[in-house]
């Protein structure tokens, strides 16, 4: 697609950058060897890309990180879609089999040594599994430590994001230009698919309401996720929320649900849905910080964010050259 | 109603027509029991589901096919007793649901976790150790220590053998659901032309679904590519060749053998469709004799199916059709079964190896996606799929079997 070839020469360095980031935070918890079950995780600590399938997945050990070799071992049956830095032996293929996945987690140079495990989430059968080929080992969680990590963003990843978005906007746009006895998704579904892009994040919105359109896309580029909604008369979109100025380093609960007029959320948006979430109920607690990356919904209002000291960059702001560009 | 059984499948070479549609609550209730009874053999107290087909199997809540991140931070989650309703938590349920509605939990989150307790304490009030079956322990879960005091097993011990046979109506969805995505897919096959992209098609395949009356893509569709030679890249750790990789966004040029493979769902069920389609051109006569060896395997697959056979007898009738060579993708299998997820039991020839084949009996209520794969190096491979249910007496097809186009007369 058109924008990226200026963006994919940076991604090697992207890769190895938040790679390490994942590195360190192991270490500095005393964690010798990470394994990750979400898939975004484990393209945002490898950039492993695999093929997309909607919705949950059961849990399975889709990488290992060893602290002390430094090396990242990759499930993968072949070597399409794994980043240039794993090697072709680091990879241990898929199996049906639990004995031969076993066989496999102990053949990790340092997983069967390690003390302390960490993971981003697991089962009753991994925990029993893991008795077995690293008896010594505690399992620690360590989803927090991901969510961490991945909640400040580099400078890359949101130009990525801010792409991410644009792709978006060709979505939208293209409910907007479409007559009204098409299905109302139609012309969006190819907008983005003529960018390379078939990953929706979210379930699509579009709605009619009185001479209005209200219309919410999201999109997945790249491993990252871009969304913008908005309720458009004429084709233009109403006003921004107060909630997206709101979103400024050291804003509160109290000063995000101060400024929303709508049904509001707030939540961490990278290699997709992310932490922290504030919405009504949840996420009392939390406090923005500058590099977060953020969708902000009040009502049919949606901007994706990135956090800075004063107004935050609006990433979903419509870039005059036109969408994709 | 979808609109498909108004129209009628243009191709269908089996009538299913006369087939109920899928009586929804029935299937409900009738999976809900199903599951109890598998808790109660296996001394289980309570389930606790946060997987979408999980929860779909056990409440008919079914979560939107969209990103993992998305589905895990918004997932729903059931809590099953040994008796009465399942108790599902999730945002907006729809009401046609037996399950009793709550307000959602956000197991992912360390401040969700006193909720969640509280759900537990209603299914295992008073009991000591109670055994507990769960999918999935999140990193919030494992840190509350709320498991601590229960003997937790994997939820596949009771959802594996109460998913294996399916319902009249479990039965019904595939069928309806693989009938729309080959509708679908025998129209994006026109658009399969020098010049067309892979993206271009899953936009085509997308607005046709969504036409025939379905939301839920399961896949990122499949158009890829093939190679010649089992030695072309990528490399693989099997020495086959690599499928599906879903990596990359291919432009397609004359000549190009494409395996394809779409996925949808409706009330929750997967359709699987698999062909092998030739870019530009009518297939040549080595593909068309790929076709044929094909064509052999599925014959004698088809005719080992049968209640009380095994998956070794079906395995070695398709083998010995091939001439001895395994027709199948090393990675994968000869066949899988079809439901709430894409690829579940009964699976055929996998590296589970050939003791579990040998002692895995087919019931009727089963379901088999059979997808060999013949191969000739030098030329390529032919791979297609087509879904049985096991029948007292034999099988029957579910999907509407459209032909293999541009292969068949």
């Amino acid at each position: 697609m058109a924008g990226l070839l200026a963006v994919r020469p940076m991604t090697n360095r992207l890769e190895a950058a938040r790679h390490q980031r994942v590195q360190t935070a192991i270490a500095d918890r005393e964690i010798q060897a990470l394994v990750l079950g979400r898939q975004d995780n484990v393209g945002y600590a490898t950039g492993m890309r695999r093929l997309w399938t909607s919705g949950t997945r059961p849990f399975g050990a889709g990488c290992v990180l060893i602290g002390t070799t430094g090396r990242a071992h990759l499930l993968s049956s072949w070597d399409s879609g794994v980043p240039e830095s794993v090697p072709f032996d680091d990879l241990y293929p898929l199996t049906w089999s639990p004995e031969i996945m076993g066989s496999a987690m102990k053949a990790i140079e340092g997983l069967p040594t390690a003390h302390r495990i960490g993971v981003d989430t697991c089962s009753p059968g991994f925990i029993r599994a893991a008795s077995r080929f690293a008896p010594e080992a505690e399992i620690v969680p360590c989803d927090d430590l991901m969510a961490d990590v991945r909640s400040i963003k580099l400078e890359e990843e949101i130009e990525l994001i801010r792409r991410a978005c644009q792709v978006a906007w060709s979505g939208v746009e293209a409910v907007l230009e479409q007559p009204k006895q098409e299905l109302p998704l139609s012309r969006s579904l190819t907008a983005t698919a003529n960018q390379g892009v078939t990953i929706p994040s979210s379930k699509p919105v579009v709605r009619f309401d009185g001479n209005a359109t209200i219309v919410d896309i999201g999109v997945i580029v790249d491993l990252y996720e871009g969304g913008v909604g908005g309720r458009f008369v004429d084709g233009h979109r109403e006003e921004t929320s107060h909630l997206v100025s709101a979103c400024r380093h050291g804003a509160t609960h109290d000063d995000l649900a101060d400024s929303a007029t709508g049904r509001w959320l707030v939540r961490g948006l990278g290699m997709g849905y992310e932490t922290p979430i504030l919405d009504p109920t949840r996420g009392r607690d939390h406090t923005l910080r500058t590099g977060m990356v953020l969708s902000v919904t009040d009502g049919d209002l949606r901007d994706v964010v990135a956090v800075r000291e004063g107004q935050p960059d609006v990433l979903s702001a419509k870039s005059p050259a036109g969408a994709g560009s | 109603m979808s609109p498909f059984f108004r129209m009628g499948h243009p191709e269908a070479v089996t009538s299913l027509s006369s087939d109920p549609l899928p009586d929804v609550g029935r299937m409900q209730s009738e999976r809900l029991m199903l599951l109890q009874q598998h808790m109660a053999d296996q001394g289980v107290v309570g389930a606790i589901l946060l997987h979408g087909p999980h929860v779909a199997y056990a409440t008919g809540y079914v979560s939107p096919a969209v990103d993992s991140t998305h589905a895990v931070h918004e997932r729903a989650v059931a809590i099953v007793g040994l008796e009465g309703s399942a108790h599902l938590f999730a945002n907006d349920p729809p009401p046609n649901l037996i399950a009793k509605a709550h307000p959602p939990l956000s197991p992912e989150l360390d401040e969700s976790i006193p909720d969640l307790a509280d759900a537990l304490r209603m299914m295992t009030h008073g009991r000591d150790r109670p055994r507990v079956a769960i999918d999935e322990l999140t990193g919030a879960m494992l840190r509350s220590g709320l498991f601590d005091d229960f003997d937790t097993v994997d939820a596949s011990r009771v959802l594996g053998p109460a998913r294996l046979l399916k319902t009249e109506d479990e039965l019904a969805c595939i069928d309806q659901a693989q009938r729309i995505n080959e509708i679908a897919m025998e129209e994006v096959r026109g658009h399969c032309v020098p010049g067309t992209r892979r993206s271009q098609l899953a936009a085509v395949f997308a607005n046709r679904v969504r036409e025939l009356g379905v939301e839920g893509i399961l896949i990122d569709p499949i158009f890829q590519p093939m190679p010649k030679d089992r030695s072309d890249p990528p490399r693989t750790s099997t020495g086959h060749v690599a499928f599906p990789t879903g990596v990359g966004d291919p432009t397609f040029a004359e000549g190009d053998v494409v395996w394809v493979d779409t996925g949808i769902d409706v009330e929750g069920y997967a359709s699987d469709y698999g062909r092998t389609w030739v870019v530009g051109r009518a297939p040549n006569q080595a593909e068309q004799t790929l076709f044929t060896r094909w064509s052999a395997v599925m014959e004698a697959s088809l005719t080992a199916i049968r209640p009380g056979a095994t998956l070794a007898e079906v395995a070695r009738a398709a083998t010995k059709a091939d001439g001895g060579v395994r027709p199948w993708l090393p990675h994968f299998y000869l066949s899988h079964g079809v439901g709430v997820e894409s690829a579940e039991m009964p699976m055929i020839g996998t590296d589970l190896g050939d003791p579990f084949d040998e002692h895995f009996t087919l019931e009727a209520g089963m379901v088999l996606v059979l997808e060999p794969v013949t191969w000739e190096d030098g030329v390529g491979g032919y791979r297609a799929e087509e879904i049985v249910a096991v029948t007292e007496d034999g099988w029957r097809p579910l999907g509407g079997w459209p032909g293999y186009s541009p292969f068949d007369p």
